[in-house]
Parts: C-alpha cells; structure tokens; sequence
C-alpha cells in the first residue's frame, strides 16, 4: 500500500511541475502539424515536400505576398524583366543578403539552385516542365541572372516563386559543393530568417532565428519548433496546454474549439475536391456527354458540404476550376455553370443516353493529406449515384493504388477523386497540363483536342490578354463538356493559441506566411 | 548446456535468415514507393531518373543479395524517404521505445504484484474482484481508445500531464501507462495463480505452523517461489513492448521504433520496413533465446529434452 501511496505521491508531483505552459510573450512559436510529409529538409531531393518550415530557412528567388501574388519586396530578385521575345528573363537580385554560413549569396548560387532543382534526380513538383522549357542560365554579373528558354514564355517568375514548388529556392553552392547532398540534408544552410538547428525525425524540427533579416526584420521570436503530432485529439490537448501555438485540425473540429475561444485561422478555398474517369472514354457510358453531364446533376453539392465537410467547403462546378485563378484571367462564374441538384433530370439524361437501366461504376475510395473525409465523401457520391440508378462498385484502396490504375489505365470509366491546391492562372495553366493535355498521357483525363490546341498556345503566348482568353476557353469546355465532376473548394482550418495575435496564413499550400508573424518591421 | 545454447542460436539465425526474404517480398507487395515520393506531375522520365538513383531498377535478385549482404554488416541502406542512413534511424529511434517499454514495465510491475499478490491472498473478496476487474478491462479495452480518453481528459481537460513528447519524465506517464495497463493483467493472474498454488504448498504452510509472520509468509517466502514464471513472462513482454507499441507511439507522438515502422509502411519505405522487421525479430530472438536458456539453467529436465 505503501508502494502505491509513493508511486500517486510521485505522479502528482510530475503534474505539479509540468503544468501547461503560456503562449504568451513567450520567444518561441511551436507548429504542430499532422504531417511533415517526407521530413526531408533539402528543397529538392525530399520528394513530396511541405514548405512549414523550409520558407523560413530558404529564400525564393521570386516573393510572394501572402496571397500568392508576385512581389519585389519577398524574394532574392528585386525586380525581373523579360526581353522583347519573352525568351530571355533577367532577374536582378538582392545585394548583401548572406546564406547562414555567412557567404554571400550571388548569381553563381542562383545559377547552381535551379540547375540543382531541374536535374534528373530532382523530385520537385515542377522540374519536368522547367528542364523542358529551360536552354540556358547566364550569370552575366554577381547580382544579375539570365534565364534563357527554349520558347517565349511569361510563366518564368511564377515557377520560382514561393507560390508554387520548391524550385525556387536558392541554396548555397560552396557548402553544398564541399559537404554534399548528404550533409546538406542534415545540416541545410539557406539564407532565410531561420536557421536550421535540430530535426528529430518522427519528431521535431527546431529552427533558431538570425539576428535580423531583410525579409522581416529581427525575428520577433527566437526559435521556431516544428513538431509532428499525428493524432488530432494530441495536437488540440497541446493547444489547450498551451504547448502549441499553431495546429492544423479537422473541418469537424471548428466548432468545438471556436466554442472554447481558440481563433481559427481558415484558408478558404485552398483546394478543390474533382472527380474524374479513367481513361480512355471509348466503349465507356461516359464517352456520352449526358452521361457525364447526368452524373454532374445527381449529386447535391450543398448537402455534401455541410454534412460531410462541416460547412467548411462551398460547391464547385467547373472540372480542375482552380478559383484563384479565376481573377487573373478574367473567368466570369455565372450561375448557368452551378450544377443544379436535379436527380429527375439526371435519370432522363440517362435514360436519353440508352442507360435508363444505369450502368455499373467503380468508385475508389481513400484518403488523402488534407482530406480525412475521403472514404466518407466516396461513399456519399456514390449513394447519390446509386440513385439515379448507377450501380456502384465502392473500391477502398490506398491514393498509390488508385494513381497506379489511373496512369496504367487499368480500370476505363473508375472514378477517382482528388483536393486539388488553388493556385494562380500559372499554377492553374501548370495542373490543366497535367490532367488535361492529351500529350500528357498518364495523367491526362480528358483527352479533347480542342483543349489540347488552346493549352498548346498557352506557353508560347507572352499577351497576358490573349492567353487570359484562351484559358477562359478552356474553362468553359472543360464545363460545357463535363470533363469531371467538380465538387466542392474545401476551406482549411488551423487553430491558434488564444494569445498568438495578428496572423494572415496566406494563400499558397503548404506555406504558413509565419514572416508576418515574427516580423518586427 | 552450450550444446543446447548453440541449437538455440542456430534456430533463432534459421529464423531472421527466413525473415528477410519474408519481409524483402512482403514489403514490396504493398506497391511502387515513388508514387508517394514523386509529385503528381512527374513524368515517365522522373519516374526512370528516381528508380535508377534509388536503386529500384535493379532486379529483385540483386536487390535482395544487395540487402543481405549489407545487412550482414549493420548497413541497411537509405531510408527512400527521409534521405538518410537507416541505421541512423534506428539508432534515433530504439533508444526512445526501450525508455518508454522500461517505463511501462516498471508501471505494469508496480501495479501488477501488489494486485496479483493481493488477489490471491484475500481469494474471492472485494479485493480480489476489484483486481480481476482491472485486468479484464486492461485487456479487452483498445490500447488506441484508451490513449485519446487519457489525452483528451488528463492532458487536455485537466491539463495534469503532457499529452506529447518524450522529452519530460511527465511525458513518460500516459504511454508508459497505457502500454503498461496491458501488461499489467497478464502479470497480475499470473502472479495471483502461483500466489495461490504456492500457497496450498506443504513449506508454507510449515512456515505458519512454526509461527512466522503472515505477511513475512506472503512477501517473502510465497512470492520469491511465484515470481519465476512472472520473469519470463516480464522478459518476453518487454520485447513486445519493444517492438509493437505503434499506436501507442503514434497517438502520443512518440518518436520510437514503432512509429519508424508505420511511417515506414505507410510510405513503402522498402529499406526502412526490412530493417525494423530485423531488428525487432533480433530483439525478440534475443529475448527468447535468453528466456530459453534461462530456463535451461532452472530446470535441467528442458536441457535433456531440448
């Protein structure tokens, strides 16, 4: 008995000295996130990487503000301009701005970064077209870099800024040189505000702040802690013990935590959730548009997002439609183009279609990063579908499997789905390529050579006027045409400590703008 | 007794020489890992670039000799994943599961032997009950569910102890806890069944009759006879807690051997799966080997017959 008295005696005491800690004035900030994907701190050989902690390590060559939008003021390029062919891009770049070894950095380090970033072993998401599109890089001056492509082209800037991948970022030549990928890796030197101090794989990653950064001044705190905590019910105790500043949570979580007085950030918008078929279309039921159009008016969109994404998502309606976009290119939404829920007239399209008796489907179904309602959200569409007399095959696999079938084209007319990030018209341009350039082959889903004409001119288009026409176009045929379902943009939301302050997380994924936040300027 | 040792060991080598191929087939039938490293966008060409620099054009053959035979010197390759030598993630790693099955061990022992001991002495009481009652709760309850209620109630509501992390004793309590808990009902009716068989035994009961004092009866002379199936069963459920603390560890955050092996499975992190699979396989033919032999050294009837 006694040893149990002891032992309680010796846990209460733990609790007496662990109590939870306050966020406030404290000159750390601590991140906990549900994943760090592959935990690799090298920008270009880490696979699927997420940026958290890399933005503040690195710097870009091209800044963004934090809603994605180009900017001289965040980046190593003060300005940049094209010649008169849109063949040659020159960036002008930053004077006096030091990697953490203290070298500076020059157009040598630029030179070396994007040749680095679009070498055959990089992983980025954005090294295939940038080697296709690249020819040369000139550094006619320590502050000056010369990009030469292969064909006119405006998107230069926007590939190497903050707003999309991680080619942008410039990393330093000597220490890389002279230490290798290998110790870059574990020891990564960058020139950002932060500079790298320990990762704990499977655990943390702890950055300590410099003295006092272009970007953002003296950073407002010293250390900045990322840590990876899988379990949502941890990440959210942490939060009411004070322990983290910032955490990603679940959209059926908001209310609860608003409830108890915790600001959530939301970044609205920040992906679209579109179904598509697997290729090809031929001997297919949805090789009849009415199908696909059928298929569009049988789901109920509105319910969708409040019941399965609690209200934290808003209906979509054009295929791979990435609404920030929308803006830049001029892309009016009128309400013609919201897709009705209209079973009726769904099982009529069907019926004109020769399927009035409905056809069998086969649904994938799984989870995603930023969409743990996948499975959830396969088996709602495929009830809708089901209704409208669609026999549905609901097939719970891994995404690998499902992206195995879709590029090996194992399965015509499977539906799969994924929470594709909102980006700007380059970005967009970047993703429509992808998916929907015949050209493209595995991954393309749509296969019109309509849309493959107007994407063919996109690149090669230096009228920002003209090319806003043609994706214009090619949203509206992607639309008219019913080349998917488009579901619903998904809000994120991230919680914060009561005591954080002021914070805007920005627009871009994966990236929490945590400049302005430790910003002293 | 080296005869029987040397049989032992050969056995157990037999066995992790039969793992690796069990475990080099079984992890790549979970799928191609550049799905999850690549980006969407990569092209066929990014696809033959990544193979090739990762070694995974290589025939299976070549693969599989390549891993056995590095593995034989302590190399297990590159994690595809995090970019890194395996064995230093290991290295990082085992440290943290064997603090926090220690922990758990030292709870499960503290609660079990007082309740086993207790349970058997006042046989059919309140008491007894009471004891049966946690270790049937222990047993059936999920380890997952229990770690979310001890989080959200202990660490988030009432904000008594860390709900992550290892880097605090306090942050030792609700896993070692919730892992421990486990254990703690096998231990305990273990205990409780000794206790009582040795109990009824003729020494005992002429140590009462010569007057000793119960609870030096109890403490001293019946639990020291009751204990040496408790200390297998200890041992062998240590490795366990070694090696397959997963959801433990991932629920807390725990950045031990387990969680390596989830992360490693869930992004076909080829290198890093057959190297958790080994070293845990070591740790628990280690275990049992030493069991074995321990064993052996008590009762010479097991080395005859082995």
């Amino acid at each position: 008995m006694k040893t149990t008295l002891a032992l309680v005696a010796a846990l209460l005491s733990l609790t007496l000295v662990t109590g939870p800690a306050g966020a406030q004035g404290k000159p750390e900030l601590t991140v906990a996130l549900s994943s760090f994907s592959t935990e690799v701190l090298d920008p270009v050989l880490g696979g699927h990487i997420v940026k958290y902690y890399l933005s503040l390590m690195f710097d870009y060559l091209v800044g963004v503000t934090p809603d994605g939008q180009p900017s001289k003021d965040g980046g190593l390029a003060t300005r940049w301009e094209p010649s008169q062919d849109h063949r040659r891009w020159t960036f002008h770049l930053r004077r006096g701005v030091k990697f953490h070894t203290g070298e500076e950095v020059t157009a040598e380090d630029v030179k070396f970064s994007l040749q680095r970033a679009i070498g055959k072993r990089s992983t980025t998401g954005y090294a295939g077209p940038l080697r296709t599109l690249i020819q040369d890089i000139e550094t006619p001056a320590p502050d000056r870099v010369v990009i030469v492509t292969k064909e006119p082209t405006l998107i230069i800037p926007t590939y190497l800024s903050r707003s999309l991948s991680t080619e942008g970022m410039i990393l330093p030549k000597k220490y890389l040189e002279a230490n290798g990928d290998d110790v870059f890796a574990r020891k990564p030197v960058g020139s950002g505000p932060y500079r790298f101090v320990e990762q704990v794989t499977g655990s943390h990653i702890k950055l300590t702040a410099v003295d006092s950064h272009w970007r953002i001044g003296a950073p407002k705190y010293k250390t900045v802690t990322f840590k990876l905590v899988p379990e949502e019910t941890t990440r959210v105790a942490l939060l009411r013990r004070g322990e983290v500043d910032i955490a990603d949570v679940s959209r059926d979580r908001v209310a609860e935590l608003e409830r108890e007085g915790f600001p959530i950030h939301m970044r609205r918008e920040e992906a679209v959730l579109t179904m598509w078929w697997i290729l090809p279309r031929d001997n297919q039921p949805t090789k009849d548009k009415r199908v696909r159009e059928a298929l569009n008016l049988a789901v109920d969109r509105s319910e969708l997002a409040q019941s399965i994404f609690a209200g934290k998502a808003e209906p979509a309606f054009v295929p791979m439609g990435l609404s920030w976009s929308y803006r830049d290119l001029g892309f009016k939404v009128t309400p013609e183009m919201h897709y009705p829920y209209d079973p009726a007239r769904a099982k009529a399209l069907l019926a004109e279609a020769g399927y009035g008796g409905g056809f069998s489907m086969d649904v994938y179904a799984y989870q995603l990063p930023g969409l743990p309602e996948g499975r959830a959200f396969a088996e709602a569409m495929a009830g809708y579908w089901q209704k409208i007399g669609v026999k549905i095959k609901l097939i719970p696999v891994d995404y690998p499997a499902f992206r195995k079938n879709w590029f090996d084209r194992a399965t015509p007319g499977a539906v799969g789905y994924y929470n594709i990030a909102n980006r700007d018209w380059i970005g967009t341009y970047a993703l429509i390529e992808k998916m929907a350039y015949s050209k493209s082959k595995a991954s393309d889903v749509v296969n019109d050579p309509e849309i493959d004409g107007m994407l063919e001119q996109v690149p090669r288009q230096t009228d920002k006027e003209k090319i806003g026409v043609l994706m214009r176009n090619v949203y509206t045929r992607l639309r008219s045409e019913h080349y998917g379902v488009p579901v619903v943009y998904l809000h994120s939301p991230y919680a914060a400590s009561k005591k954080l302050g002021k914070w805007t997380i920005g627009t871009v994924m994966y990236d929490f703008f945590i400049d302005e936040l430790a910003s002293s300027k | 007794m080296l005869r029987f040792v040397l049989a032992r060991l050969v056995q157990s080598l037999a066995a992790l020489a039969i793992l690796t191929v069990v475990v080099f087939v079984l992890a790549r039938a979970t799928g191609d890992p550049l799905q999850l490293i690549l980006p969407m966008s990569a092209s066929e060409e990014d696809y033959a670039n990544a193979r090739q620099y990762l070694g995974l054009d290589r025939s299976y053959v070549e693969q599989y000799l390549s891993f056995v035979g590095k593995a034989l010197t302590g190399d297990f390759g590159n994690s595809l994943r995090a970019r890194r030598p395996v064995i230093e993630l290991i290295r990082d790693r085992l440290p943290n599961s064997l603090k926090l099955a220690a922990f758990a061990m030292t709870v499960s022992l503290l609660m079990a032997f007082p309740l086993g001991v207790l349970a058997a002495v006042r046989k059919g009481t309140a008491i007894d009950r009471a004891a049966q009652v946690i270790a049937v709760l222990g047993q059936s309850l999920p380890t997952f569910w229990v770690a979310i209620v001890l989080i959200e109630v202990v660490a988030g509501r009432l904000q008594w102890l860390p709900a992550a992390g290892s880097e605090r004793l306090a942050s030792y309590v609700l896993p070692g806890f919730t892992l421990g808990w486990f254990v703690v009902a096998g231990m305990m009716r273990l205990l409780r069944s000794g206790m009582l068989e040795v109990l009824d035994s003729e020494y005992v009961k002429l140590a009462r009759v010569k007057g000793v004092a119960e609870h030096r009866v109890v403490w001293l002379h019946a639990l020291k006879n009751a204990l040496i199936p408790v200390v297998t069963f200890a041992g062998i459920y240590f490795s366990i807690l070694v090696t397959t603390a997963i959801v433990v560890e991932t629920v807390f955050a725990w950045p031990g051997l387990g969680r390596l092996a989830y992360e490693a499975i869930t992004s076909r992190d080829f290198p890093v799966i057959q190297a958790v699979v080994l070293t845990t396989a070591a740790i628990v033919a280690l275990v049992n080997l030493s069991v074995d032999c321990l064993y052996a050294f008590i009762d010479p009837r097991i080395r005859y017959a082995g």
